[in-house]
């Protein structure tokens, strides 16, 4: 109940804010900076690119980066690289397919209500397959044999396919970044996991965050050596992370 | 004396019609001979490759000279002052040609540093997969693939170039969707707006020594 209250005002914040929203922006960006090779190149037209991404909720944004970056530092990077030492690499990315597995029903949903029944249904397939033969998920044998593979749609790609903005950016604490719209999605994708009809909201949310801080744990030690990179080779890290986020799910949202 | 006139008239402009055809015939020549985008991208991987696989070149001990070697092969495919300009997008035109040629130079010794570690990775069963080109005048955009064994994963990389005198030049490198001009340009744009070109500066040579006294075998 108390999900689907804050679904709606979520909703609507999001819906409210569609002016200014790092969408538009972004799009903006796309016609004066080639991010498409343009009908006729338009040299020195990026001197006209926009400001950057509006960030009205920086206030926010800022000190929930700053504890990100602290939860990192303090618990998921030494707990990452403590489980790397002990953990094969193909274990891990057997844990990776292990949690993707779990998301069957959200990408199930979000398929259908764009209208991508056949992916839909290949969600189901890959499902049955990997969760039996593959061994609850850790194997992706539904993709190795079959060629099924997996299409990642989530309750954000589904708003942004019928018209909803993205709204101001916005980053989540333990979630990373996101913004309104996404994080509607991410708390819609939630409330249609099957474990939302035996938990309160309370664990549900707790299960969620543990299980997204599971998850970042193995995603973080398969992955060591290119989070320090991006640290080292930024002057800016909030700005290079919220124009990383930002120009991939631009992407995913497009295909 | 009329017909001889006459004569000569048609004889001037034959020659420069012959003249005209062979300017034209000679500039078809070199444009057939310029590589295409992907040519030169895949002659680039491959000249690299052929340095990062050399036996001569291997270990933490010839480390400085391989870098060196695969920066004379790569560095001069790119369009640095283009990149630079790019990424200060709205702030460069108020720059000087000094402060220009600074800011060039700052700038490409970051991205090379960052690019150097991840050679540093490189192992040798990297397998390499250039996909499509897309070009519209001087503009073009070639996708590749690079699957990583060791990660078992692999990843997008669109370069970016455009035409300069005749040669193919990239001006922005976009790995897994992430463009790096646009995010750094976003990086600088916020600093820029926020405090001062200096302060960016300022920020850039602190970010390089950091990196200069970290221990490059280290990573």
């Amino acid at each position: 109940m108390t999900v689907r209250i804050l679904l709606a005002a979520l909703m609507s914040v999001s819906i409210l804010s569609g002016a200014g929203s790092p969408r538009a922006a972004h799009a903006q960006t796309k016609a004066t900076a080639d991010e498409e090779v343009p009908a006729r190149p338009k040299l020195g037209a990026e001197e006209l690119a926009p400001p950057p991404t509006p960030d009205p909720l920086e206030w926010f944004n800022q000190p929930v980066f700053e504890f990100n970056l602290k939860l990192d530092e303090y618990a998921l990077r030494p707990v990452a690289t403590a489980y790397d030492a002990v953990m094969p690499d193909a274990a891990q990315r057997g844990v990776q397919r292990f949690f993707k597995n779990l998301g069957v029903v959200e990408r199930f949903a979000n398929n259908l209500f764009q209208g991508k029944v056949p992916q839909a249904g290949q969600e189901v397939g890959r499902f049955v397959i990997n969760t039996t033969i593959g061994g609850i998920g850790f194997l992706d044998v539904a993709d190795e044999w079959l060629g099924w593979k997996e299409s990642p749609e989530d309750f954000g790609q589904t708003l942004a396919v019928y018209g909803v903005s993205s709204g101001p950016y916005l980053m989540l604490p333990f979630f990373g970044p996101s913004t309104v719209r996404d994080t509607v999605g991410l708390v819609a994708d939630g409330a249609m996991n099957p474990m939302a009809y035996f938990l309160s909201t309370v664990e549900l949310l707790a299960v969620r965050g543990g299980m997204a801080l599971g998850s970042g744990i193995n995603y973080r030690s398969l992955n060591l050596e290119l989070f320090e990179d991006v640290n080292r080779y930024t002057v800016d890290l909030y700005g290079a992370v919220q124009d990383a986020y930002l120009q991939r799910r631009e992407r995913q949202i497009e295909e | 004396m009329r017909e001889e006139e006459n004569f000569m008239i048609i004889l001037r402009t034959v020659f420069w019609k012959i003249m005209g055809v062979s300017v034209l015939l000679l500039s078809f020549n070199t444009w057939a001979v310029a590589d295409s985008p992907t040519d030169t991208i895949r002659s680039t991987v491959e000249r690299a490759r052929a340095v990062l696989d050399d036996p001569a070149y291997q270990g933490d001990d010839h480390r400085q000279q391989r870098l060196e070697k695969v920066k004379a092969v790569v560095l001069p495919q790119f369009d640095s002052q283009e990149i630079a300009r790019r990424t200060l997008g709205p702030y460069w035109k108020d720059r000087t040609d000094e402060q220009r040629k600074e800011f060039i130079q700052l700038f490409t010794a970051l991205v090379e540093k960052a690019y150097s570690s991840s050679l540093d990775r490189y192992s040798k069963g990297v397998q390499f997969f250039f996909d499509q080109e897309r070009i519209d005048n001087d503009i073009a955009e070639v996708d590749t693939r690079i699957f990583d064994p060791t990660l078992n994963k692999t990843f997008s990389i669109n370069y970016r170039l455009r035409q300069v005198n005749g040669q193919w030049l990239i001006y922005d490198v976009v790995v897994e969707n992430v463009s790096l001009v646009n995010n750094y340009r976003n990086q600088f744009n916020r600093i820029l707006s926020k405090s001062s070109y200096e302060d960016l500066l300022q920020k850039l040579q602190t970010k390089l020594q950091q990196l200069d006294t970290a221990s490059p075998s280290e990573s």
